[in-house]
């Protein structure tokens, strides 16, 4: 809005084109990033996270996906419309990315000497000799023990976590000013994820990077992003500050993630309740609000109309959409009140209650 | 009895799935419809040879290298033979050699991959050298090797051809065998005490058949360019006026800068049955195999 | 990795006992008296004397195969019953033209089914990739002596532009100790010569690789198209790697691996397709050999050939296996 922002995305549509018709994989998304800030998104798998994130760095599966509308500007500079050449420069040095399956995401003949030099000297004009230098600092840094002799290995021969290092390292070689984490630990042991997510909060932290951490597991976000975007076929359909979030959340979707998730903060009482349904097919364009089949909050008119992102408060001043101070929005017309949070069901006679 | 029935519904529901799927993955491939338009080509000029060749196969009906004409479609060769009728029933020979060959190949190599696949142990160590022995010679050698050995002629043709292709069939159902032993309704089978013999007949060999069939489709355009190749080589059917059209070329390659259409028509006539059977050999494979088709 | 060589020779020995059993049954399941079976009319008193001695017909069976053996380790692969010539000194003089040409056929495909994989690859679903399919189902559908004779009479007849018999022109006159023409004419330092070898080498080469090329190119084709999909493909593209350091460092390396032993397995295929293509292409090399020895029924040299043709496929073979385990570092450190 006023200032701006290090990563803008706006109105985002992304359709794959395949035999059975296109798949409105994200639809509309917008979301500011500021510096050194996380932001972590959240939603059941398919939802569109991924594609998102891959729609950012032109990264989406050729030639079936296509961006076909909105904007990505990284420090002001469209991202879309770039040659390739240049959002290639862009690409490990200024937006790095971290996949989800550690053991498939490094090239398996390779060794991690080649493939961590390989990325430094993508972008700078530097001697093999200091890029080597770098991966060891770099390694170091991950907490990879003997690192000079690592180097020499192959990935098969280090474990799960200890690849994901590497590919940390490898993501903040150049000192990325955005760093997307598409479910870094999902793969991993529950003891080593943690580890691991304490690795890279440290390292941001320290760095400075903002980070888009993405996962399909709300609570993995409780202590690591400043806001959250829950997404659900293919839009956000709300967004705050973690702690507004976990503390009020207001669409049905939202509350239904959380009741799914074992509570961080030691209340143990409830038991968990995944969410009833599936998410509902992308290849047909969603005719009114995208949870309706699976809510229970729903009324008539979720079912012709969409609904939109609206501040929860019903919109008095302006809209802050980064930073600690980050409007609540949430895109439903019956917004979930605090007495049926726990419940995780309407407490009214009719579902709709005013805004 | 009464317990393996429990199990075998189940299967034979599966694999009528799987067939009917695949005839309709199978109807809407367009190159395997093609091929299969080929080798109904090749059958019907094979199976109707003697009935709509112009002329005897054997007999001069016009003086030698004619050109192609309305009398003699595809010319006459030196001895003034009409080319257009040798051509009909060389498909009739390429027919049943290949065939009987591929059949023949299917039986050897089924039965010694069952034996491999389905007991294991020493007795499968043992196939399994002897098909890497087979393996390593070139098959026209090994081909030739064995018409040498027998002497030549139609049956010779046939099992020399059947030997060099049993050792692929014979590896390819041993793979499959042993993949189908973790299988869980063979497990099942296994745990409520079905016989070994029952196990390997009823559950896992309907299973395995299917890449069988794939392969036997495909080294079918294999065995008619080698029985082709055999003949080239003075290997073919002991009579050499027999119109098989590997021997036929042999002729034809003397009279190349003359009568170069001589060897366009019955390479052609090779060359088409053989693409026949391969494009109907893949598109079985994709359609039986869903995760290979893009 | 020395003992992953060490464990794949043993491996070898049973195989190379099988062929042994087969090829010494081979000359003894010639129906009829082995003696006019084997010798025909080359026969004499005395040469069937000699045979009897020589194949030690009148010892038990498995004597027979011991002596077999133990002649054939010492490298005594017999003779010619027509000239008597020893087969090894002829295929000595024989095997460098089959090399040439088999080398010649790999090159082709190698050098083109690679490449055309890879364009197809590149262009899935599209027309070139269509294009590239439909040659090499032709590729695999054509007989190598039918290609062959339509090389002939296209480029050599009709076009006249290469040469369609033998290795080089007959008056050349240099010379040619190591056989292989390609590198002697090099060495004699006639670059004239070198090139006529060079263009008696092309359609051969094509004939004789078509096959090979096909097979290469959907392998490739495939290998590519799997490896592009992979993670770490994406890994190497969101580091901002160039897209041609992409293509090939991590998905050709990765590619290669089915490639390779595919191309291995095609030696077989390319030996025995030597003897069609030396026969249309009038070659002089160890095929054209084996089919004269067909016509005058001099079984002992089909014998031997088919021998070493077995073991050369065997040791190329385990030659690309070691190769693929260099290219691998996960077999490697086994
Ligand atoms: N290559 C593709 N072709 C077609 N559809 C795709 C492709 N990749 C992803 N999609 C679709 O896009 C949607 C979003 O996927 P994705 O972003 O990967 O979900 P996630 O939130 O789990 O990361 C899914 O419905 C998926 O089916
Ligand atoms: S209440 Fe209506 S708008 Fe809100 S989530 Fe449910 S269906 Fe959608
Ligand atoms: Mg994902």
């Amino acid at each position: 809005m006023s200032d701006q922002h290090l990563l803008e995305v706006r109105d985002l549509v992304v359709r794959f084109r395949t035999h059975d018709g296109a798949v409105h994989a994200v639809n509309g998304v917008s979301f500011d990033l500021a510096a050194g800030e996380t932001l972590g998104v959240a939603g059941e798998s398919g939802c569109g996270k991924s594609v998102t994130n891959l729609a950012i760095v032109g990264l989406l599966p050729k030639p079936a996906g296509r961006v076909e509308g909105g904007s990505v500007k990284l420090e002001g500079r469209e991202l879309t419309t770039l040659k390739e050449e240049e959002l290639r420069q862009v690409r490990g040095s200024e937006i790095a990315m971290i996949f989800q399956d550690p053991m498939t995401s490094l090239n398996p003949v390779l060794r991690i000497e080649e493939q961590l030099i390989e990325t430094i000297q993508a972008h700078r004009e530097v001697t093999k000799e200091a890029a080597r230098t770098r991966a060891i600092e770099l390694l170091t840094a991950v907490g990879v023990a003997n690192p000079e002799s690592r180097l020499r290995s192959y990935p098969h021969e280090f474990s799960g976590g200890m690849r994901q290092r590497v590919m940390i390292a490898m993501a903040l070689a150049l000192e990325p000013r955005v760093l997307i984490a598409d479910e870094p630990t999902t793969a991993l042991d529950v003891t080593i994820q943690a580890q691991v997510l304490d690795l890279l909060r440290r390292l941001t932290e320290e760095r400075g990077t903002a980070t888009i951490l993405v996962t399909h597991d709300l609570g993995v976000l409780a202590g690591m992003a400043d806001r959250v975007n829950v997404m659900y076929a293919g839009a956000v359909i709300e967004s705050g500050t973690t702690d507004d979030l976990f503390a009020n959340p207001r669409h049905p979707y939202t509350v239904g993630l959380l009741r799914s998730i074992p509570r961080l903060d030691g209340e143990t009482g409830g038991k968990l309740v995944p969410i009833e349904g599936r998410p509902p097919d992308l290849i047909d364009a969603p005719v009114g609000c995208s949870f309706y089949a699976r809510c229970a909050w729903r009324t008539d008119r979720c079912a012709t109309e969409t609904p939109a992102l609206l501040p929860i408060d019903g919109g008095k001043g302006p809209i802050v959409t980064s930073g600690p101070a980050a409007t609540h929005v949430a895109a439903c017309f019956n917004p979930v009140a605090p007495e049926e949070v726990a419940e995780g069901r309407p407490l009214r006679r009719s579902g709709g209650a005013t805004r | 009895m009464f317990r393996a029935a429990l199990v075998d519904p189940q299967i034979a529901r599966a694999s009528r799935g799987l067939w009917g799927d695949a005839a309709r993955r199978l109807r809407r491939n367009r190159p395997a419809l093609v091929g299969l338009f080929c080798i109904v080509l090749f059958a019907l000029a094979a199976i109707l040879a003697p009935v709509i060749s112009p002329f005897d196969p054997y007999a001069m009906n016009g003086s030698s290298l004619d050109a192609p004409s309305l009398t003699h479609l595809f010319g006459t060769d030196l001895l003034g033979r009409d080319i257009f009728s040798r051509v009909l029933y060389g498909a009739q020979i390429s027919l049943f050699v290949g065939v009987g060959a591929v059949v023949l190949a299917l039986v050897i190599g089924g039965v010694l991959g069952a034996i491999a696949g389905g007991f294991g142990g020493r007795i499968d160590g043992v196939i399994m050298r002897a098909t890497d022995v087979f393996l390593s010679i070139p098959s026209i050698l090994l081909a030739i090797g064995i018409v040498t050995a027998l002497g030549r002629g139609m049956v010779q043709l046939m099992f020399a051809i059947a030997v060099s292709y049993a050792p692929t069939f014979a590896r390819l159902l041993r793979g499959s065998l042993l993949a189908l032993r973790e299988a869980d309704y063979v497990v099942a089978a296994r745990t409520i005490g079905a016989s070994r013999m029952r196990i390997l007949v009823r559950h896992m060999l309907p299973n395995a058949l299917t890449p069988l069939i794939v392969q036997a489709t495909l080294v079918l355009a294999t065995a008619i360019i080698d029985i082709a190749g055999l003949g080239f080589l003075g290997l073919g059917p002991a009579d050499p006026r027999t119109p098989e059209w590997g021997t036929m070329l042999v002729d034809a390659r003397r009279f190349m800068q003359t009568a170069p259409h001589i060897v366009v028509f019955i390479g052609g006539a090779i060359v088409i049955s053989a693409i026949g059977f391969n494009l109907l050999g893949d598109g079985l494979r994709e359609s039986l195999d869903p995760k290979l088709k893009r | 990795m020395g003992r992953y060589i060490v464990r794949r020779l043993l491996a070898a020995i049973p195989v190379l006992i099988g062929l042994s059993i087969l090829l010494f049954a081979y000359i003894r399941i010639l129906p009829g008296d082995p003696c006019v079976a084997i010798l025909g009319q080359h026969r004499t008193p005395e040469a069937c004397a000699a045979l009897r001695e020589n194949l030690g017909l009148d010892l038990p069976l498995w004597q027979q195969y011991i002596s077999y053996l133990l002649k054939t380790i010492s490298g005594d692969l017999g003779a010619s019953v027509v000239n008597s010539q020893p087969f090894v000194a002829e295929f000595l003089t024989r095997f460098p033209g089959t090399i040439e040409l088999t080398i010649g056929a790999l090159i082709f495909s190698i050098g083109v089914g690679i490449p055309l994989g890879r364009l197809a690859a590149r262009k899935v679903g599209g027309w070139l990739d269509g294009l590239i399919t439909g040659v090499s189902l032709f590729g695999v559908s054509i007989p190598v002596f039918v290609l062959g004779l339509a090389l002939v009479v296209i480029f050599g007849v009709i076009l006249g532009w290469l040469p369609t018999q033998g290795r080089i022109d007959a008056r050349a006159r240099f010379d040619a100790t190591s056989g292989i023409l390609l590198v002697d004419t090099l060495f004699a330092g006639r670059l004239d010569l070198f090139v006529d070898v060079v263009r008696h080498l092309i359609l051969p080469s094509i004939a004789l690789g078509s096959i090979p090329l096909a097979i290469i190119t959907r392998i490739t084709r495939a290998s590519v198209i799997e490896v592009a999909n992979e993670d770490y493909v994406r890994t190497a593209r969101s580091k901002g790697l160039k897209e041609k350091t992409v293509d090939n460092r991590h998905v050709m390396r990765n590619a290669w691996l089915p490639v390779t032993t595919v191309v291995g397995l095609q030696v077989g295929g390319l030996l025995g397709g030597a003897v069609l293509t030396e026969t249309v292409f009038v070659w002089n090399g160890v095929g054209r050999w084996v089919v004269d020895a067909i016509e005058n029924h001099d079984y002992p040299i089909v014998q031997s050939t088919i021998l070493v043709f077995a073991v050369i496929f065997l040791i190329v073979n385990l030659i690309v296996d070691v190769g693929y385990a260099l290219l691998n570092p996960k077999i490697r450190y086994q």
